[in-house]
C-alpha cells in the first residue's frame, strides 16, 4: 500500500493489480483502489490519468458467441473422437487380415487334404518304427489292425474299397469308414507280401517295406506312399495316372510294370522299368532346391542319389531285378555287400563283414530265397573265396576264406 | 487336426476384438461418470485443472476451453485477418493437446501456453498461405487493432486540435508496440509472458508499453485541467446522463 504514494501515472499502469482492476473491476478491487484514493488524494489526478490513457489504448475486442464457440468444441470433440475411432478401425483391419489369413491358410489345406493325399500322414509313416516290428500287419483308416500271418501274405481290396480278403479270409471294412482314407500295410524283415489295391493295380511289396494308400482311390491322382521296395504292376487308367511318393522322389505313371527301391536307410533310390512309361521326379529335401524329372524307356534303370538328385541310368535286364517277387535273387556282376543287404532284409538277420575289403567282391548267379539263410550263404561262399559262422546271439559274420 | 487350429486362432481373434471394442465402451463410460462428478467440483487452481486433463480427463478441458475461446479468438483476429483460419487454428490447438497429451509438461499458466500455441500455429499457417511472397511473416505481421473511434473524442468535449493529435498518436505505433499494448490492457498480461508471446527480454517489452503512455500523456498535459470532468464522462456515461 506504501508504495503506492510515490507512484506517476505510468507506473500506475506497468501495475498488474492496477491494470486487473481496470480490465475486470469486481467488488473488492473497487473497494481497493476506493481507500487508495481516500489515503492518498494527490494520487487521484494520476490515477485518472491512468483511466483515460488505459481507455484510449484499449482495442475493440472481437468475440465469437456462445453458439459459435460451443459449435467449435463439438467439432474438436468430433475431430478427436473420430482419431480414437480411426485407432479402433485400424486394428480391427489387422485383425481381419489376420482371421483371412489364417482362414484362407486353412481352407487351402483342407482341400489339398481331400484331394490329395495328406502329406503328414506320410510323414508318420516314415517314422514309423517298421524295422522294430516282427509282425506283418495293415492298419486300416478306421485304426484297427489285421496281422499277415503268414511269410508271404497276400491282400486283395475289393472294387468299392469296402472289404478286402487277407489270405482267403474276407475282412469288411468298418462301414463309417471314410474309402479315401488311408491304410498302412507294413512289413517288416523277413516277410513278403503282393496286394490288390481297389483299382486293380497290384503291389509286390519286398521285405522291411511300408505302403501307404486309400482303400479306395477318389482323388483326381491315384497316389501311394512307399517306404522300401515294391513292384508295381499298374492297373491302366488314362484319366487318374498313378502316383508312387518316396522320401525324394515320385514315380508318375499311367499303365506299367515297374520295381521301386527306396529304404530310407540307403543313399540310392533305384527305379527299374519293365514296361510302359513312367517319369521320376526328384522332389528334393531344401524347399530352393529345383524339381528334377527323369524320363525312363522300358528295360532301363535309374540309380538317384537321394542327397544330391543326380542319377546314372543303364539299360539292365529287368527280370534280374524283379526276380524277388517270385523268392528268387537274381544277381549279375553286383557287389557283393548289395547282395548280403538284400539277404539281410529278406531274411531279417543281420550279416557282418569281417573285412569291409570283402564288400567289394562281384558275384554274379541266381540265388533261391526260399532256402534257409544258412543255404544262401553257402551258395554264395561257392562263387567268391568267402566262409560264414552264426554267433550266439543269432548274428552271422561273413569272412574271407 | 489343422482346421480345428484354425478355428482356435479365429476363437483367439474375436475375443481380441471384443476386448477392443468393450474397453473404448469402457472409456466412454468413465468419461460420462466424469463429467456428471466434475460439475459439483470447480477448481480456481489452474495447475490443478492442468493436471486432470494431463491424467485423462476430457471433460476438464472443455471448462479451460470455455474459458479461453474467446481471449484466443479475439488475439487470433488481431494477427490474422481470416477468421475462418482463426477458428481452424483455435480448433487445431485443442486437438493436438488431447493427441499429444501423454507428452505435455505440467504447466500452471494455461491462458499463456495457449496464446503461444496460437501464435506459433497461427503464423505457421500464414507463412505457408504466403508462401510467394519470401517474406518471413514472424515478426512482419500488422497487428490489426481498432483503437477508439474518434466521435468517442467528441463526447469526450475534446478539442479538434487534441482530437487530431490522439488519432495521429496511435496511428504512429508499430505493430509491435500495438501488440504490447493489446497484451497488457486488453489481455491483462504482465511483462514477463509479453516478452515470451514477443521473443523480446523483460525491458524491451516493458519500454514497448512505456513510450506509448508517455506519449499520450505528453498531449493529454495540455487539457489537464478538464480531465477530472472527462473521466467522469468517460468512465460513468449513465451517471452522466
Amino acid at each position: 500500500m506504501q508504495k503506492y504514494s510515490d507512484y506517476r501515472t505510468e507506473d500506475f499502469l506497468h501495475d498488474n493489480d492496477f491494470i486487473a482492476w481496470l480490465s475486470r473491476p469486481d467488488k473488492k478491487s473497487d473497494e481497493f483502489w476506493n481507500r487508495i484514493i481516500k489515503e492518498y488524494p494527490d494520487k487521484k489526478a494520476n490515477i485518472e490519468e491512468a483511466r483515460l490513457i488505459f481507455r484510449l489504448l484499449y482495442g475493440r475486442e472481437e468475440t465469437m458467441g456462445v453458439s459459435e464457440s460451443v459449435a467449435l468444441w463439438q467439432k474438436i470433440r468430433r475431430k478427436t473422437a473420430f482419431s480414437r475411432r480411426d485407432l479402433f478401425i485400424r486394428t480391427i483391419k489387422y485383425a481381419a487380415v489376420l482371421i483371412l489369413v489364417f482362414f484362407s491358410g486353412g481352407l487351402c489345406y483342407y482341400f489339398y487334404q481331400t484331394q490329395g493325399v495328406h502329406e503328414t500322414s506320410f510323414e508318420i509313416a516314415e517314422a514309423g518304427q517298421v524295422y522294430e516290428d516282427k509282425e506283418a500287419k495293415i492298419i486300416l483308416s478306421d485304426g484297427s489292425e489285421v496281422s499277415l500271418e503268414p511269410r508271404v501274405s497276400q491282400i486283395t481290396y475289393s472294387a468299392n474299397g469296402k472289404q478286402l480278403i487277407v489270405n482267403n479270409d474276407t475282412v469288411v471294412q468298418a462301414s463309417n469308414s471314410r474309402p479315401e482314407q488311408m491304410n498302412r500295410i507294413i512289413i517288416p524283415y523277413g516277410k513278403k507280401s503282393m496286394i490288390v489295391l481297389s483299382d486293380g493295380t497290384k503291389v509286390w511289396l519286398n521285405a522291411g517295406s511300408q505302403l501307404v494308400y486309400p482303400s479306395m482311390f477318389k482323388a483326381k491322382v491315384r497316389q501311394v506312399m512307399l517306404i522300401g521296395e515294391a513292384y508295381f504292376d499298374v492297373a491302366k487308367d488314362p484319366e487318374h495316372p498313378f502316383q508312387v511318393k518316396t522320401s525324394d522322389v515320385n514315380v508318375e505313371v499311367h499303365g506299367t510294370k515297374f520295381d521301386v527301391l527306396a529304404y530310407p536307410e540307403d543313399k540310392e533310390i533305384q527305379a527299374v522299368l519293365e514296361e510302359g512309361h513312367v517319369s521320376l521326379r526328384y522332389t528334393g529335401k531344401n524347399l530352393l532346391s529345383r524339381d528334377r524329372i527323369y524320363d525312363m524307356q522300358p528295360n532301363q534303370m535309374i540309380v538317384l542319389k537321394k542327397e544330391s538328385g543326380d542319377a546314372r541310368s543303364q539299360i539292365v535286364d529287368v527280370s534280374k531285378y524283379v526276380a524277388w517277387k517270385s523268392g528268387m535273387l537274381e544277381i549279375e556282376t553286383e557287389d557283393l555287400i548289395r547282395v548280403i543287404k538284400q539277404v539281410e532284409r529278406y531274411y531279417n538277420i543281420r550279416i557282418k563283414l569281417a573285412d569291409p575289403m570283402i564288400g567289394g567282391y562281384k558275384i554274379s548267379g541266381k540265388l533261391d530265397l526260399k532256402n534257409e539263410p544258412e543255404d544262401v550263404l553257402n551258395i554264395i561262399g561257392l562263387t567268391v573265396p568267402i566262409d560264414w559262422q552264426k554267433n550266439s546271439n543269432g548274428e552271422f559274420v561273413v569272412f574271407k576264406k | 487336426m489343422f482346421p480345428t487350429d484354425v478355428l482356435q486362432m479365429a476363437f483367439v481373434c474375436i475375443m481380441l476384438m471384443h476386448i477392443l471394442i468393450f474397453k473404448s465402451y469402457k472409456f466412454e463410460i468413465t468419461e460420462l461418470i466424469t463429467k456428471t462428478m466434475f460439475s459439483q467440483v470447480s477448481p480456481s487452481d489452474e495447475r490443478i485443472l492442468w493436471k486432470r486433463f494431463l491424467d485423462g480427463d476430457d471433460h476438464v478441458l472443455s471448462i479451460i476451453y470455455m474459458q479461453h475461446v474467446n481471449k484466443l479468438y479475439d488475439y487470433g483476429c488481431k494477427i490474422c485477418p481470416d477468421k475462418n483460419l482463426v477458428k481452424d487454428c483455435i480448433q487445431e490447438v485443442f486437438c493436438v493437446l488431447i493427441r499429444n497429451r501423454k507428452n505435455l509438461s505440467e504447466t500452471d499458466n494455461i491462458r499463456l501456453y495457449l496464446l503461444k500455441a496460437l501464435k506459433r500455429k497461427l503464423i505457421r499457417e500464414m507463412t505457408i498461405q504466403n508462401a510467394s511472397s519470401k517474406i518471413s511473416v514472424e515478426n512482419n505481421f500488422s497487428f490489426l487493432i481498432e483503437y477508439p473511434e474518434r466521435t468517442l473524442f467528441d463526447d469526450m468535449g475534446f478539442s479538434e486540435a487534441l482530437q487530431e493529435k490522439l488519432h495521429e498518436a496511435l496511428l504512429q505505433l508499430t505493430d509491435r508496440q500495438k501488440e504490447a499494448i493489446y497484451l497488457r490492457f486488453n489481455k491483462g498480461l504482465g511483462y514477463q509472458e509479453i516478452s515470451e508471446l514477443l521473443n523480446l527480454n523483460y525491458q524491451s517489452s516493458r519500454a514497448l508499453v512505456h513510450r506509448a503512455i508517455e506519449k499520450l500523456r505528453e498531449l493529454l498535459s495540455e487539457v489537464k485541467e478538464n480531465i477530472f470532468q472527462l473521466l467522469f464522462m468517460l468512465f460513468h456515461p449513465s451517471d452522466a446522463l
